[in-house]
């Protein structure tokens, strides 16, 4: 019955701390503070330099893109460094299992590939009917 | 044969089914052809199985379908067929195809032909379910069943709203008897452990003793419920208000097979009542109560239908009376002999009402002997054995009912004479109908004469109504022996020449231009009786005084107040809460993540807050 | 790894060679009929394979435990799934122009709904439900066209992201206080871990099912559920209510029984209250909703907390656990059926994103067959006899009263009673009069009434004859 009892108590004074802490930086900050409203209070800082332009600007979706693979590429060489520190111990077992690991990968990368991942700006995809007849028209009328 | 014994009620069942989804497409031909033959394809299947037991009469049980089984609770729609189940599932399908048949022809101007044979299907097979259900449940389903299929039956011509409260009375009031048949039916469960009506008998005869107080109770609550169903006093106000329904339903529900219902109840669980001598008594003095009242009652009716509705009753009573006295296989052959006679005299009634343009009151009757002459020999032989005239079937089973009850020690002897002053009084009301119709001046004319689908079933009728009285039913497993010590000489001669008597008396009364009974019946006090019977010893007010009007009363009252408060309230406060809370799916993100986190902390501080330990 | 081994694992492999298969067409030759095949039939052959395993049971490494209990569910994922493909046939036959993917996403959602169900360590567990969710978040957005589901994909990955962080937090203090990861290891150490830091192994296990709660949107981590259901396509919201809920179902079952979390008080006391508030909440919220989808969603939540009921009544039983095991199987399989039958009712008639209850009125004179498979479908929900509802909710009070917990059973039947109130609502909705814009009804395409109608007997058929049924579960 009592140990749990025990064993809140030093997260309550924690806690408690914690608030009394923020509500002293918060009070201090308020009454030594000085209070002046003018034009520029309330404009972002930024090293002296009044800030130009908007910050919602649109950044080409490529960019994730190859930000992924990066991620999912260099994953897999983590994979491959941790199984090749090991081959001999794993011997044929490991040597097939990782055979299989960079297949689905392989098969990965071909899908991605013939999916237009790998380009930059237009895309051109396997079997799209659409596109390619839309393309099509685009040829003619030009 | 027998494992195919589910097939008997399925047939009508599947039939009345296909009615009813397909009425609007079926013609005329095909809709009689359907319900006729699914239940005259029973009754051959029943007569083989009949057959098949004559040569072998072991019981059989069938076990249909387990429900479920979940823990010890083992629910399940099993059918027991024995000797008794057999007689009632021959009657049932015999009799009913036979109405069956001549309902082709009596309903054939009906618009909602096919509506009628769906009910009556379904009757059929409800019927046949409540006598083959091998425990109290299943049979309590098919008792609902045909009193749900009586209500759509009195209720068919629904465009006459006196023809609804006529259903709608003879549903309440059954009702009434059921809800302590079900009371019943839950006390022997939780008191044996079991409603399989084989276990449960033998259970009840190992635990109990006989003049326990529990048996007693059970009896009589089950004993409400068979004199519901079964008309008897003082549940039997229904019955006679049920003849709004087309003459071939009355001949199949209100005769033959549903009213018998109670009687069956009561020889299926025959143990039970033998522990119980006051319940046994209890149901010898309704039976004959009954029997009287009624028979009185029929002596003054001029509603040919009525007064067939209450000489049911009366016979009910007897079939009562033999049970009260443990003559049950006398109360079962009565319950044969009756359905076959009875069944007879409801179509002859029907014929004549239907040749005679839809005429109930025997007084505008008259002369039709010569007319309609088929139906006047059916009717003749149909009031001789109801009147139990010697050598038709009601001489036997009526007369092995008074003999037996004459051997009942203590009051046998006052059982024997009250059902012997029955006896006379059935005798001159039968007679009365019969002098009264078919002879005498014709005062209306009929405007056809019957086809084969009427006359045949009449006719095979009238042979059973006379042959019927020397089958031997196949019951000597199915009940006790009784003690067959034989009265003295001079009771048996008593009990054949009294129905004579009151054939002689009906006679003198009846038949002609009644000059001699006319001048009787001008005095005040004949009158005044006379009314007094006619209107059902008045019970029908005595309802309407002490049970009708305060509930109207008291529901009225209850109108717009405090109970319904209640449940307006719980249904408030429903929706209340369904606006707060639908408040809350505000489509907002950080409101769902807050909603989490609050639940997040209340199940960590549930889970850690109360001192724990494992259990 | 022996012969055996592959073979217990034959489901995961087939569902993971249909895959890359599928990725291999869609880089060969785009073609939506093609990809619909090669779909269909890697989920037969699953199915097929798992009746091959279902004769051999064992551990596979310390990840995965694969027993009859867990096949069988996987098989009746599986089914899931199949129903989800037959619905999804048509829907994006028009709308998409890469809905090769759509399938792609099915089977992988599919593989980890399995592995889910198998999953005897936390590991298994958070890789199945991350490979189920993440597949899950693009099925539901998949549709381009309209806000909706979008929205509801969006909200569903974000407030999944918050239940993973929970979940993965809460095994984070499992771990410190047992040392140990497996199931079956956390449960047999707890007992030591507890004594030494009970706050600890009941603080995670708090933390770990209230992140399990999220995904069966147990109140009050339910609020999702609306939104995603009535913004994802139909035929997504089926997957979504039957395989995904399902399978985290399972995976909480077994959690709870391998970890032995039952033992302590303290944890089943708050998971009552999570079912008590889910019971009540759910049923209350669906009680006058208009969307027939979002109606469909509020009450998952209450059968959810139905169900967990059975799990908080499992110690309670003493010697009768078989019969509480047996009664999770039985409602969760009478659940997943019912919800199929009426979602795919609703995806057949409602269309894809406009389910409301308009759309529905006077069904039975328009479409009686879908219209007698809703009703159906309603009254199983509502737990009506003859229906699986009412043989899973009787077996769930059978329990609940030898368990004898009077507070949920009252609750329980409290739920049922707000329950049936807008169940039947439905089907007098649907009995009414045509509304006018109705008149002219859309058509069903003539190969989705069998499959409506096959999901009606089905839930007849449990609730008539459920013998065998309760046979097979029993000898799981």
């Amino acid at each position: 019955m009592s140990s749990p009892d025990a064993e809140i108590w030093p997260l309550a004074v924690f806690t408690l701390m914690v608030l009394v802490l923020v509500i002293t930086m918060l009070l201090m900050s308020w009454l030594l503070g000085q209070r002046r409203r003018e034009d520029a209070t309330n404009e972002p800082f930024e090293s002296g330099i009044v800030s130009v332009g908007n910050s919602q600007i649109r950044i080409s979706v490529e960019f994730y893109l190859v930000a992924i693979f990066f991620v999912i590429f260099d994953l897999e060489t983590v994979f491959i460094f941790a199984w090749a520190v090991a081959f001999f111990e794993l011997g044929w077992h490991g040597y097939i299992a990782m055979l299989i690991f960079i297949g689905v990968l392989t098969v990965a990368l071909v899908y991605e590939w013939r999916n237009g991942a790998l380009d930059w700006g237009s895309k051109v995809r396997v079997g799209l009917k659409e596109a390619q007849t839309l393309e099509a028209q685009q040829a003619t009328h030009l | 044969m027998r494992d195919f014994v589910w097939f008997i009620p399925l047939l009508p069942l599947a039939s009345s089914v296909l009615l009813m989804i397909a009425s609007s497409r079926l013609t005329r031909r095909s809709v009689a052809l359907l319900g006729v033959g699914s239940v005259g394809l029973a009754a051959v299947l029943t007569g083989a199985v009949a057959l098949e037991f004559l040569s072998d009469s072991t019981p059989v049980e069938v076990t249909l379908w387990t429900w479920m089984k979940i823990d010890s609770l083992a629910p399940r729609i099993s059918f027991y067929i024995d000797g008794l189940t057999l007689v009632m599932m021959c009657v049932i399908t015999g009799v009913g195809f036979l109405i069956h048949l001549f309902s082709s022809e009596f309903m054939q101007d009906d618009d909602s032909y096919a509506r009628y044979f769906a009910y009556l299907n379904m009757f059929i097979a409800a019927m046949l379910i409540l006598v083959l259900a091998d425990n109290l449940l299943l049979l309590y389903l098919g008792w609902e069943g045909v009193g749900v299929c009586s209500y759509l039956l009195v209720g068919f011509w629904y465009r006459d709203s006196a023809n609804g409260r006529a259903a709608r009375k003879a549903f309440i009031v059954t009702r009434i008897g059921d809800t302590a048949m079900l009371i019943g039916l839950l006390l022997l469960l939780t008191e044996l452990g079991t409603l399989n009506i084989r276990t449960l008998m033998q259970v009840a005869s190992e635990q109990w003793s006989i003049g326990d107080s529990l048996p007693t109770i059970a009896c009589l609550l089950l004993l409400g419920g068979a004199i519901g169903k079964s008309a008897q006093f003082p549940l039997h106000t229904w019955l006679p208000d049920a003849m709004a329904g087309p003459t071939p339903v009355s001949a199949l529900i209100h005769a033959a097979t549903m009213v018998t219902a109670g009687v069956y109840l009561i020889a299926r669980t025959h143990d039970l009542f033998l522990l119980s001598p006051s319940a046994m008594h209890t149901v010898a003095f309704i039976g004959i109560a009954t029997s009287l009242m009624a028979a009185g009652t029929a002596l003054v009716q001029s509603d040919i239908k009525r007064i067939l509705a209450y000489s049911t009753i009366s016979q009910i009573g007897y079939m009562f009376l033999a049970l009260g006295v443990g003559a049950w296989t006398a109360g079962v052959f009565h319950l044969m002999t009756h359905a076959f006679f009875k069944a007879l005299l409801f179509l002859g009634s029907g014929a004549i009402i239907h040749c005679l343009h839809h005429e109930h009151n025997i007084f505008k009757m008259g002369g039709l002997r010569t007319r309609m002459p088929i139906t006047f020999w059916s009717f003749l032989i149909g009031s001789a054995a109801l009147a139990a005239l010697p050598m038709t079937a009601g001489f036997f089973s009526k007369d092995l009912i008074l003999l037996q009850a004459y051997q009942r020690p203590d009051f046998g002897p006052w059982l024997w004479g009250a059902g012997l002053l029955g006896a006379l009084i059935t005798a001159i009301y039968s007679f009365r109908l019969v002098f009264i119709v078919f002879f005498g001046d014709a005062k209306t004319e009929p405007d056809r004469e019957i086809g084969w689908q009427m006359a045949l079933p009449l006719t095979v009728l009238c042979a059973l109504s006379i042959i019927g009285g020397y089958f031997s039913l196949p019951l000597a497993d199915v009940f006790p022996l009784v003690n067959a010590e034989h009265p003295p000489h001079w009771v048996e001669i008593i009990s054949i020449s009294v129905p004579l008597l009151g054939v002689f008396l009906a006679y003198i009364g009846f038949y002609g231009q009644r000059p001699r009974i006319d001048s009787w019946t001008k005095t005040p006090l004949v009158q005044r009786v006379g009314q007094f019977l006619r209107s059902g010893w008045r019970l029908d007010e005595v309802f309407d005084r002490i049970a009708v009007k305060p509930y109207y009363n008291l529901a009225n009252a209850l109108q717009n107040e405090p109970i319904d408060r209640f449940y307006e309230a719980i249904v408030r406060l429903n929706q209340a809460i369904h606006r707060h809370l639908s408040a809350t799916q505000s489509g907002r993100m950080r409101w769902y993540i807050t909603s989490m986190m609050v639940g997040l902390i209340a199940t960590l501080g549930v889970a850690m807050k109360i001192a724990p330990g494992a259990i | 790894m022996n012969s055996d081994q592959l073979l217990v694992l034959s489901p995961i492999i087939s569902l993971s060679l249909t895959a890359l298969i599928l990725m291999i067409q869609a880089s060969i030759k785009r073609d939506h009929r093609i990809a619909w095949w090669i779909s269909t039939l890697g989920l037969l052959t699953t199915l097929l394979s798992i009746y091959s395993a279902s004769n051999f049971s064992q551990d596979v490494g310390p990840l995965l435990k694969v027993d009859a209990w867990g096949l069988w569910f996987s098989a009746l994922l599986i089914f899931c799934a199949l129903i989800t493909l037959a619905l999804s046939r048509d829907i994006f036959h028009t709308q998409a122009d890469t809905k090769e993917e759509y399938y792609l996403l099915l089977i992988l959602s599919t593989l980890g709904a399995v592995v889910l169900v198998q999953a005897a360590h936390t590991a298994s567990l958070l890789l199945g439900m991350e490979l189920m969710g993440i597949a899950l978040y693009a099925m539901i957005a998949f549709p381009k066209s309209g806000d909706l589901p979008l929205e509801a994909a969006v909200k569903y990955l974000v407030l999944s992201a918050c239940a993973s962080a929970m979940l993965l937090f809460g095994f984070a203090l499992l771990y410190g206080a047992t040392g140990d990861l497996s199931f079956a290891g956390m449960g047999a150490k707890a007992a030591s871990g507890y004594l030494n830091n009970p706050l600890l192994v009941l603080a995670g296990a708090a933390i770990v099912l209230a992140g399990m709660g999220f995904k069966l949107s147990l109140v009050p981590f339910h609020m999702w559920t609306p939104d995603v259901y009535q913004g994802a396509p139909t035929a997504v919201t089926t997957f979504l209510a039957t395989l995904s809920k399902g399978a985290m179902f399972v995976a909480m079952v077994r959690l709870i029984l391998d970890g032995q979390l039952y033992r302590y008080e303290s944890l089943m006391n708050a998971l009552s209250v999570v079912a008590v508030a889910s019971m009540l909440v759910g049923n209350w919220l669906a009680l006058r909703q208009q969307q027939i989808k979002r109606l469909i969603a509020y009450s998952s939540t209450a059968h959810f907390g139905y169900l967990l009921v059975a799990i908080i009544a499992l110690p309670h039983l003493g010697d009768t656990q078989q019969l509480g095991r047996a009664a999770i199987s039985f409602y969760l399989v009478a659940y997943i059926v019912t919800t199929l039958a009426a979602l795919t009712v609703i995806a057949n008639v409602g269309g894809e994103e406009d389910s409301d209850m308009q759309a529905f009125d006077g069904l039975f004179w328009r479409h009686p067959a879908q219209a007698i498979t809703l009703a159906v479908a309603m009254l199983s929900f509502a737990g009506i006899p003859l229906t699986a509802g009412f043989m899973g909710k009787f077996y769930l009070i059978t329990l609940t009263l030898n368990a004898q917990l009077w507070l949920l059973l009252g609750t329980l039947m409290i739920g049922s009673a707000i329950a049936i109130y807008y169940y039947l609502r439905v089907i007098f909705t649907m009995s009414a009069e045509p509304h006018q814009l109705n008149k002219g009804s859309p058509t069903v395409l003539g190969w989705r009434n069998p499959v409506a109608l096959l999901l009606m007997l089905a839930v007849l058929a449990i609730g008539s004859w459920p013998q065998p049924l309760i046979d097979l579960i029993g000898r799981l």
